[in-house]
């Protein structure tokens, strides 16, 4: 009661005289957890709840079949009649575009007749209807369809019309989220071509059978090339993969919350200068040490938990803005996503709640102590502090330094699980060592700096220049703050510059057929949409074509990781194409070896999560058994992160049951224009669902969708730098009140109030232009780190260092904008101070 | 034997009453009618007849184990043609489907397990193969493994059988020649094929344990294509296999007024395998008992007084376990009470017993069996 009334007094009523000081902070931390919970809620809904809808229907499996190009149905029958207690469950799966929604969602033909009589449910038209309708199809209820309505689907290179014979949903789905399309097994094969084969079988038993038995019977009778592994090890696989995705956005999420911080603790050291002598009354009258930091602790707390419930809510706002922008990124890079609903679990509410509480505290803790440790008599001296930070600047560089050079030496230790832990502790390192550094950056700039100021800027600019060394640990944690915004702007900026250009240059490389064609249906780099053999065929026939690559795709495990197995015409590749290779290899030599034997080149990526490296073997589970491989080349490749085995089709097609295609590249004949070319070649996919790309418009759309990617990290990027902008506000603010006296005691010899704004527009200029300085060799440094040791150790790629010029400088000058417009309120505030009443209150 | 009807009732349900059921139908449909004249031929006639809509073998059997505790169990296969578009593809064609059920019951543990399926062909899913002698339903099959002899398996989560099945007797031909009338009409009747006494050794499984058994089963085999008329609403069937060798089948089909199908009737079946047919006023069948099922409400008869006067036959028949309940979870068809059963009673003065089973129909719910309308599928 008594601490309540204290608490009451002596922070919460100065802090509601001025609302906007702790309004501030209040949404600094709001929009600090609301970033970190958004990004994990989307994300999760995204990538990493990842029930993708091809789960759906799932029974009690724990194990599964699964062939890269499908289980010859023969195999069922075999299964069937084992002598074991065991289901087997066939499946048919296939990404499908809802024609009239735009939906992606699945395909999934399951043995309906069979399933009548088990526990699935389809909803209340679960008759057999199958039997009789050829094209019927049971539809989740978040597609919105009726029985008897017509459902148009983009399928492979086709459009296909089904009729909706039943709504479903299922146990757990969450209302609206369950799109899936099901039909009979036969009527799946069909439609995806795949007559007589299946892509899954899910193996279900009870309990107490044993696992191994299980196995060893259901081994005896599988033919090469497919494979019996635990249920959900597809699933599982893409989660890890996608965990390393996660876990960067994560910490870019992260970044706005460490902004944060450095805001509470701005605010909490404010209120605990500004309140010395009335602490100093408290000590004086009997609260303990322990009692004063109590107080401000408790302040922080407030922060905290207000913040933490108001940023759980914002979050839960912003995931939902968030979660397609999401799934696109993990459809272009990984692979076919349906995002879930997003919704503000309990756990989350706990998680922002601790997040806002946990950095408040953690910010609040040194002014707390401060507090704490002011005694009785020194509470009439003001500015000691101060001072104390300003000779202890030497021994805080000395620690800002080995916090640097820690952070220097973390840059070459390996990944850890493949993760780049110590690159992330090494941006957190050089981050805290900079602004350990500051504040004797600070002074020796200002002493180096004043003359000039005060000749370019006249009175006004030396006072300034004078206040900021004066109140050196305030101006200090502010620089800090902004810097470390800009800093994380200036790297992301750098590096996803670095990594643009490094895509466009080698789809230059690259892209260097004519035209391209695909399927229409959903594709990612897990699923390849097949194209029908006649449309190659097709567009052979025709005067205006020189060639006709034929390449498929087709996506494998190995060693427990998905991968993407491509061939095509590696000839025409060599004599066309421009694909590179890692420094030192030869891509000539390399591309004439290739269709002589069993050979493959792989991508950068796939080179560095497999470890594989040139004259190295591979064992492919294909479906005519395995194949061992010798690795001849590592190729650049920024198409997918998964990683690609690259062979030629000579070598390969022969070994899989039948031939398909999934992307076809044209070489249009010399004198041909594009523009006849691409009519040629639609006019003869007129009837079919394919997408046409010319070079140019291949590389935009892949441009496209790179941009679309980032799209989300710069968001995370403003959201921070808005963080440090209001921040700065918020800290002049502060600023002004704390220097009512000088600032009147300045009116009274003459001052006038133009030149007291100007001063104050002096001041957030000279903090403006440190955290910019500052802030882009900060950022330059954590660039190095993002390029050389994070993505390479989290994706494996090779950028070639950009420098995105145009890009930063418009960012800069945004954020000094920002922060010399931040500096309109608190200096009207100055100009209204009534001198007199100020020196009166003295 | 038409006893099986609540199971054909599934069927029909399963496909649509269209390919059953009325006349008018009935008189364009491909498939061959049960007349009489036909010429049996052993053993081509224990295997499928696809010019014959609907075909099943019915396997029961009573059990020992070297403990002298009693099991009983049912494994039964049906087939069901349907007309279907010839565009359709073969191996997952619709034009016959194959249902299943397997129950066992644990006379001592008090146990009793039943099981459903449903399947097309498909890839070799289900079906009736002459060239190999064999019918199964994915796991569960019979092999024909002598000229009337069988080998059965069937696997589920829980338990398991593995017999072998020697025929002690040659088939009996039920009805007039094997052909059995069912309604007055030329054609509204089956062909009906029993193996009344089959010696039987293996194992079975019941919860992870496995056991050495003996004892003795009982074969159905039927085959048509009409149906009945649609005033019945169920029935009695009855499969008795005497100590001293011999066998009785009797059975009586219920109307929706409460009399009783005239046509209704028997078989006794001699040790010495000669069999004789019998009438519906051959036999009395009186009620002594009925159990209440908690889980539908069903009321079955399950407890009878039997006699047979022309034989000086009298028995009691008493169900070796109460809850032998097939009670449908799947909305697809009917329950019914299907068991056990041990015999007591006299010939001529002379006591006897004996062991087999009991099915009861249309107990549980009222039960359309005409296939006139559409069954449980779109309730």
């Amino acid at each position: 009661m008594h601490r309540l009334k204290l608490f009451h007094r002596v922070i919460l009523r100065p802090m509601l005289a001025q609302p906007s000081r702790g309004l501030l902070t209040f949404v600094a931390v709001a929009l600090g957890v609301a970033v970190v919970i958004a990004i994990d809620l989307a994300g999760f809904a995204a990538a990493g709840s990842f029930r993708s809808s091809m789960e759906s229907l799932a029974g009690k499996a724990s194990l599964e079949l699964a062939g890269s190009t499908g289980i010859p149905e023969d195999t069922l029958g075999k299964l069937a009649t084992l002598p074991i207690p065991v289901r087997f469950e066939p499946r048919v799966e296939e990404y499908i575009t809802d024609e009239a929604s735009g939906v992606v969602t699945s395909l999934i033909g399951i043995d309906l007749v069979a399933h009548a009589q088990r526990n699935l449910v389809l909803g209340d038209a679960s008759g057999l209807e199958v039997l009789d309708h050829p094209r019927a199809a049971w539809v989740g209820a978040g597609l919105g369809r009726q029985p008897g309505d017509e459902l148009r689907i983009t399928i492979q290179d086709r459009s296909e019309t089904l009729r909706v014979s039943g709504v479903f949903q299922e146990e757990g789905d969450q209302p609206g989220t369950n799109r899936v399309v099901v039909v009979d097994l036969p009527v799946a094969q069909a439609l995806t071509g795949r007559e007589g084969l299946l892509d899954r079988v899910e193996v279900e038993f009870p309990e107490d059978v044993d696992e191994a038995a299980v196995r060893a019977a259901v081994s005896a009778v599988l033919p090469a090339g497919v494979e019996l592994r635990s249920f959900g090890a597809r699933t599982d696989a893409n989660r890890r993969m996608l965990g390393a995705f996660r876990w960067n956005l994560r910490i870019l999420s992260g970044i706005a919350l460490v902004v944060g911080a450095f805001l509470i603790y701005n605010t909490i050291s404010v209120s605990v200068v500004r309140r010395r002598g009335e602490i100093g009354v408290l000590r004086a009258l009997g609260v303990t040490r322990t009692g004063a930091q109590a107080l401000f602790l408790a302040e922080a707390a407030a922060f905290g938990i207000a913040g933490g419930l108001a940023g759980a809510a914002l979050g839960t706002l912003m995931a939902r803005a968030a979660v397609d922008l999401l799934a696109a990124t993990v459809n272009a890079l990984y692979v076919t996503s349906t995002p879930g609903a997003v919704s503000l679990s309990a756990g989350h509410l706990a998680a922002s709640l601790l997040l806002g509480l946990g950095v408040s505290l953690a910010a609040a803790f040194a002014p707390a102590r401060e507090a704490g440790s002011i005694a009785p008599v020194e509470a009439m001296a003001r500015g000691r502090r101060d001072y104390d930070v300003r000779v202890n600047a030497g021994r805080n560089a000395l620690w800002g330094a080995l916090l640097l050079a820690t952070g220097a030496a973390f840059c070459w230790m390996p990944p850890v699980d493949g993760r780049p832990l110590f690159g992330y502790l090494a941006t957190l390192l050089l981050i805290l060592g900079t602004a350990m550094l500051l504040p004797l950056l600070i002074t020796l700039l200002n002493a180096a700096a004043q003359r000039q100021v005060t000749r370019l800027f006249g009175v006004e600019g030396l006072l300034a220049a004078r206040s900021l060394t004066g109140s050196l640990r305030r101006s200090a944690v502010l620089v800090g703050a902004l810097s470390t915004a800009v800093a994380m702007m200036a790297s992301v900026a750098l590096m996803v510059g670095s990594f643009r250009q490094t895509v466009m240059v080698w789809m230059d490389n690259q892209i260097q057929a004519d035209i391209y064609l695909r399927a229409a249906a959903p594709s990612s780099p897990d699923n390849y949409p097949p194209i029908h053999p006649d449309v190659a065929a097709a567009l052979e026939a025709l005067p205006e074509v020189a060639a006709v690559d034929r390449f498929r795709a087709v996506s494998l495990m190995l060693n427990g990781k998905p991968a993407t197995l491509g061939f095509g015409d590696s000839q025409l590749m060599r004599t066309q194409g421009r694909t590179s290779f890692l420094p030192g290899q030869d891509r000539q030599a390399i591309l004439t070896r290739l269709p002589t034997g069993p050979y493959v080149v792989v991508s950068e990526p796939f080179s560095q999560k497999h470890d594989a490296r040139v004259g190295g073997t591979l064992q492919l589970p294909l479906p005519s058994g395995p194949m061992e491989v010798t690795i001849l080349g590592i190729f650049n490749d920024y198409s997918n992160e998964r990683g690609t085995v690259f062979g030629d089709a000579a070598v390969f097609a022969p070994r899989f049951p039948r031939q398909e295609i999934t992307s076809l590249s044209v070489y249009l004949r010399d004198g041909v224009s594009l523009d006849a070319g691409r009519l040629a070649v639609e006019q003869a996919t007129a009837n079919r669902r394919v997408l046409v790309f010319t070079n140019r418009s291949l590389r935009a759309e892949a441009i496209r969708i790179f941009d679309q990617t980032f799209a989300i990290t710069w968001a995370l990027e403003a959201v921070a730098i808005f963080v440090a902008v209001m921040g700065m506000a918020g800290a002049l603010v502060a600023l002004v009140m704390d220097r009512r006296r000088e600032l009147s005691l300045l009116r009274f010899l003459g001052a006038s109030k133009p030149q007291i704004q100007r001063l104050i527009y002096f001041e957030a200029g000279l903090l403006g232009m440190l955290s910019n300085v500052v802030g882009l060799l900060l950022g330059f440094a954590l660039a190095l780190i993002l390029i050389y040791v994070i993505n390479r150790q989290s994706f494996g790629w090779t950028f070639q260092f950009h420098w995105p010029g145009a890009l930063l400088l418009g960012a800069l000058t945004l954020i000094y904008a920002a922060t010399l417009a931040s500096a309109w309120f608190p200096a009207r505030v100055a100009t209204r101070l009534n001198p007199i009443e100020v020196i009166h209150e003295e | 034997m038409t006893s099986r009807r609540q199971l054909l009732q599934l069927l029909s349900a399963v496909v649509g009453a269209s390919a059953f059921g009325s006349h008018a139908r009935a008189a364009s449909s491909p498939w061959r009618l049960a007349l009489p004249g036909y010429r049996y031929q052993f053993p081509r006639d224990h295997m499928a007849h696809p010019d014959f809509q609907t075909e099943w073998w019915y396997f029961t059997g009573n059990l020992r184990d070297q403990r002298d505790s009693d099991f009983g169990y049912e494994l039964t296969f049906f087939r069901q043609a349907r007309q279907v578009a010839p565009d359709a593809r073969a191996a997952w064609q619709t034009g016959q489907l194959y249902l299943a059920h397997f129950a066992l019951t644990d006379v001592a543990g008090g146990g009793f397990e039943h099981r459903e399926r449903l399947n097309r062909p498909g890839p070799g899913l289900a079906g009736a193969d002459a060239s190999t002698g064999r019918v199964w339903n994915g796991n569960w099959q019979a092999q024909l493994t002598g000229d009337h002899d069988w080998r059965l398996q069937a696997v589920d989560a829980g338990f398991a059988i593995e017999l072998d099945l020697r025929s002690a007797k040659q088939p009996v031909l039920h009805g007039e020649n094997g052909i059995h009338q069912k309604a007055s009409e030329a054609g509204r009747a089956s062909h009906y094929i029993s193996l009344t006494r089959l010696e039987t050794a293996g194992t079975l499984t019941v919860r992870g344990r496995r056991m050495a058994v003996r004892g003795l089963s009982w074969m159905d085999h039927e085959f048509f294509t009409s149906q009945l008329g649609g005033n019945q609403v169920g029935w009695d069937w009855f499969s008795i296999q005497l100590d001293d060798g011999a066998e009785l089948m009797i059975y009586r089909l219920r109307r929706r007024d409460g009399s009783i199908e005239p046509l209704s009737g028997g078989s006794y079946v001699h040790p010495d395998g000669r069999w004789e047919r019998l009438r519906l006023e051959d036999f009395t069948l009186r009620t002594r008992g009925v159990w209440t099922s908690p889980r539908t409400g069903g009321v079955y008869p399950t407890a009878w007084d039997i006699g047979v006067p022309r034989l000086h036959l009298r028995l009691t028949a008493q169900p070796l376990l109460d809850h032998q309940e097939l009670v449908s979870e799947r909305r697809l068809g009917p329950s019914y009470w299907e068991g056990l059963m041990q015999y007591q009673g006299t010939r001529q003065g002379k006591s006897l017993s004996g062991k087999g089973y009991l099915e009861l129909t249309g107990y549980a719910g009222d039960v359309d069996l005409s296939g006139q309308e559409r069954g449980g599928l779109t309730r």
